[in-house]
């Protein structure tokens, strides 16, 4: 068995699955690199390398186990954290998404204006005396003439070719391009500004329309501003990733571009208070519904535990039978609920004999939530503490009924001690599983009911994740920036509150 | 050979395969434009595009088709240099956020190109004074009613109130008008246009009259007219769009507001195509629906992919174009933007009986307005709310309207930067 891993046809065999993964990763890396993601390309890159030098040498037996689980903890974890970090940084939003390079590009190509008569010509692409030029036909006026960067030259309709629209198509001396070569010389002739009269020139709308215009914006490099040259008016860089009037915040140019604004975006959680309080509300529903859903969860897992910890007829198949909801996908649970709580037609207010609008009153939503997610959550709890009280010694209770201990004494004081120890974590896991339960919420209420006509920012069921998804992407304006700053506050608080679990259970201490 | 040499042969094809794969490759071949759209749009492109494609010299034209119209919209959000199309099919309202963020690239019409749309058509896809892209098809929605429950079409609001009470116990009625397509806020503008909160109006040269725009208390009271019994809903008009399709289908509500996407549904089930806006107050009068476009928008990629002028070609030579409109839209069958396309032989009855109704009583949807968020709240997002408020809740309605009508200016006045 040992020759099987030391052998010569192990090692080819290592080499081509090691050669095969590099391919893979190598596609990626490409794919990576086309994009401009170079950091993911880097890291892929860095990840063949070390892929190679661990398993094709001989330089450390250990990290041949340890490299797969390392190099996706880098990826999966430690990245996204530190993106998030990052980001929360910056001024990232709707209007300030792309580089500054970027943006610069695409204010000057943006910053030019058609003449006060909107003119436009047809026209043919081609080559005049060597150079880029265009055939330009003003058929209003029956005047042709070629354009190139710098000069205009004036041409005689008897000497052209004209169609029956009144437009050149052809005239001496130009070369009109070839359909073959249209494509290949798109981006030169797009960048071109022909010459026409004054600071006016013709740009590109196509191959067959040329535009009257004019530069507006002008770049100074050196000075990283913008001037209007028709108005005069000054864009200076604002350092909040805009060109902006100076002493006009609101006169802008866009795009603009991701701007580092450090912590503003953290102290505006605190300052601005439009998102204080419903960030305030919001914290204290999570906080809630997230003890709630663990009380709830494991007190009707445990009570069936217990019931089925006695040799009862039909145990077994109450046991399958509730499991049931555990096994069932629970996106599909949460949807089959949300109709049961229908107001017209839903089973609840059917089988009730009421009309209640359960989504439309915060009580009744909240109630809602709680309930549903008592029937997602109770089978694990039913199940982990089946298992727990199956490890507790049955001498420990013995003892304790001999010593003439009653049953409620025996739970009180020696089952529910020794379960707890056992299932601290798996109640701390719990509660940041429901900190975090986006599903639910967004399935099944929407973070809804919402006084929309009033201004709310946040629904009544809206728990922290939800509330920053509604920032990021719940609508037209998405704020990234300030939902990774909301998102490290709650991996900060979710972290916070599951050691301060964890140290108060010892739990810690005895795995040590 | 031994392990070293294995080792050492093994890295440096790994090396040499690195470096052959950083070689940039292209996002589309040099003489290609790739369009995006969703899947009805982008599977009817293709059918049009497979007829005829030689739009632009030089050019193949690529179509990639995405699963739904979220689908589409989410790839654009996350499209990058190399990955982004040339053009893509999208709605009006995602110019301003796609001109803002620098994925949108602008493009200058000429007159003649220009007088092909109307001019609220363009106003749909402008920002910042900047158009960016061509209109290609019509969305809006219009009033059907289901001629085996009521036998003539209704003159005024209050006539279809009239109707629903005199009939619900006898015919089973479940709701008189609801809205089954476009949601709502956008679908259920009539309702809110014909009861007196227009989202804007225009004067005879097209510019916006914003100080006769919607009117909270004027709107409110008509609310309290014809759509509650005291403080209650009177059942007229339900609160959601939930089960209105099927609901009119099965003969259980007289009228309902569709989608022109949607037609087919109601022809299939055997409904003849007697489409109006939603008559007002007063005889003669109807709410106004949004008429708005979807779009072939030039995005900011086809520059770097060096086909801008390409690109610039297809939107004028096929997208914007009457006989570019008329084959795409044999197959996509809705209304065409183009006025010469709208005009033409093939289109069918349905098509033209919502660009009639549309042409009774349409408004530009303009996005820079009423995607904004000034004020704390979008109307889009609110408007919605006022019908639960109001029908569910039992808020009072002219109070709720007043609410609306203070999200509504407070977008309104800072779009009015945007156009």
């Amino acid at each position: 068995m040992t020759s099987f891993f030391t052998g010569k046809v192990s090692f080819a065999i290592k080499l081509v699955v090691v050669l095969l993964v590099s391919a893979v990763l190598l596609t990626l890396t490409q794919s990576a690199f086309a994009q401009k993601e170079y950091f993911i390309a880097g890291f892929l890159a860095i990840t063949i390398f070390l892929l190679i030098l661990t398993y094709l040498s001989k330089i450390s037996i250990p990290l041949k186990f340890f490299l797969p689980g390392i190099l996706l903890l880098v990826a999966f974890v430690l990245s996204p954290i530190l993106y998030t970090v990052t980001m929360s940084t910056y001024n990232y939003k709707t209007g300030n998404i792309v580089s500054q390079g970027e943006a610069i590009e695409q204010v000057k190509n943006r910053g030019f204006e058609s003449d006060a008569n909107g003119t436009s010509f047809d026209i043919k692409i081609g080559r005049y005396e060597m150079q880029e030029a265009i055939l330009v036909s003003d058929t209003i006026n029956k005047a042709y003439f070629i354009s190139t960067v710098n000069n205009r030259i004036p041409l005689n309709a008897a000497d052209l070719t004209i169609n029956e629209y009144g437009v050149a198509e052809s005239a001496p001396n130009f070369e009109t391009l070839s359909d073959a070569d249209m494509a290949k010389a798109d981006e030169l002739y797009s960048l071109k500004r022909f010459k026409y009269q004054d600071e006016y020139f013709i740009a590109l709308e196509g191959f067959e329309v040329g535009v009257v215009s004019r530069q507006v914006l002008e770049f100074d490099e050196a000075k990283d501003q913008f001037k209007n040259v028709i108005t005069g008016d000054i864009y200076v860089n604002n350092g909040r990733g805009n060109y902006a009037i100076a002493g006009s915040p609101d006169k802008y140019l866009e795009p603009g571009w991701r701007a580092p604004i450090w912590f503003e975006n953290y102290t505006k959680l605190f300052t601005d208070k439009r998102l204080r309080g419903p960030l305030v509300s919001v914290f204290i529903w999570t906080v809630t519904f997230a003890t709630l859903s663990v009380l709830t969860t494991f007190a009707l897992g445990l009570i069936l535990a217990l019931a089925l910890n006695k040799p009862i007829r039909g145990r077994r198949f109450y046991r399958s039978i509730l499991i049931l909801p555990y096994a069932m996908p629970s996106i599909m649970s949460i949807l089959i609920w949300g109709g049961m709580f229908n107001t017209e037609f839903g089973a609840i207010n059917n089988l009730l004999g009421t009309q209640i609008a359960w989504f439309q009153s915060a009580l009744f939503a909240k109630f809602a939530i709680i309930l549903v997610n008592l029937w997602l959550g109770f089978p694990y709890f039913y199940l982990i503490s089946s298992g727990a009280l199956q490890a507790i010694p049955s001498e420990l209770l013995e003892a304790a009924a001999i010593d003439g201990a009653n049953p409620r004494q025996i739970f009180r004081r020696i089952t529910m001690p020794l379960l707890l120890q056992i299932l601290s974590p798996l109640l701390i896991a719990s509660f940041a599983f429901n900190f975090n339960n986006f599903n639910l919420i967004y399935l099944l209420t929407g973070g809804g009911p919402r006084a929309e006509l009033d201004g709310e920012l946040a629904g009544a069921t809206d728990i922290l994740i939800s509330f920053t998804y509604k920032i990021a992407f719940g609508n037209s304006i998405q704020d990234l920036g300030l939902a990774s700053a909301i998102s490290l506050v709650i991996f900060v608080l979710v972290a916070s509150i599951s050691m301060y679990g964890l140290r108060k259970s010892k739990v810690l201490e005895s795995f040590e | 050979m031994t392990k070293k040499r294995f080792s050492a042969v093994g890295f440096i094809a790994a090396v040499a395969i690195a470096v052959s794969g950083l070689v940039v490759p292209s996002a589309s071949a040099a003489d290609e434009i790739v369009v995006w759209a969703d899947e009805s749009r982008g599977a009817n492109l293709k059918k049009a595009l497979a007829v005829k494609s030689d739009w632009v010299s030089g050019y193949t034209i690529t179509v990639k088709a995405f699963s739904n119209f979220d689908a589409l919209k989410d790839a654009f959000d996350k499209a990058t240099d190399a990955s982004g199309p040339d053009i893509i099919m999208g709605a009006n309202d995602w110019v301003p956020t796609g001109a803002k963020s620098g994925k949108l690239a602008p493009v200058t019409l000429t007159a003649s190109q220009k007088a092909r749309f109307t001019p609220g058509q363009l106003f749909d896809l402008t920002y910042k004074g900047n158009l960016y892209g061509v209109p290609v098809d019509v969305n809006n929605v219009a009033m059907i009613y289901n001629t085996k429950l009521v036998t003539t079409a209704p003159k005024t609001f209050g006539e279809m109130v009239a109707f629903y009470k005199a009939n619900k116990a006898s015919k089973s009625l479940k709701a008189g008008l609801c809205v089954a397509g476009g949601g709502m806020s956008w679908g259920a503008h009539s309702i809110f246009s014909a009861l007196g909160a227009d989202a804007f109006q225009f004067d005879s040269r097209d510019k916006i009259i914003y100080n006769r725009s919607f009117n909270g208390t004027t709107f409110g009271k008509n609310v309290r007219t014809y759509l509650l019994d005291g403080k209650k809903s009177n059942g007229f008009l339900p609160a959601s769009d939930a089960g209105c399709k099927d609901n009119f289908l099965a003969g259980t509500v007289p009228y309902a507001i569709i989608g022109n996407w949607e037609w087919s549904d109601y022809v299939a089930k055997g409904f003849t195509m007697n489409l109006m806006p939603v008559p007002g107050v007063t005889a003669g009068s109807y709410g106004k629906m949004f008429g708005s476009v979807s779009g072939a928008l030039l995005t900011t990629y086809a520059a770097k992919h060096g086909s801008e002028a390409g690109a610039k070609s297809l939107l004028t030579n096929f997208f914007g174009s009457t006989a570019g409109q008329v084959l795409y839209q044999k197959y996509e069958g809705r209304p065409p933007a183009e006025k010469g396309a709208a005009l033409d032989a093939t289109v069918t009855a349905a098509q033209r009986g919502f660009g009639a109704a549309a042409s009774l009583a349409s408004i530009p949807q303009i996005g820079a307005f009423l995607n904004s968020n000034a004020g704390g709240a979008s109307y889009w997002d609110s408007a919605p709310a006022y019908w639960t408020a109001v029908l569910v809740d039992g808020k009072d309605a002219v109070t709720e309207g007043n609410k609306l009508a203070a999200i509504w200016r407070a977008n309104t006045s800072a779009g009015k930067a945007d156009l």
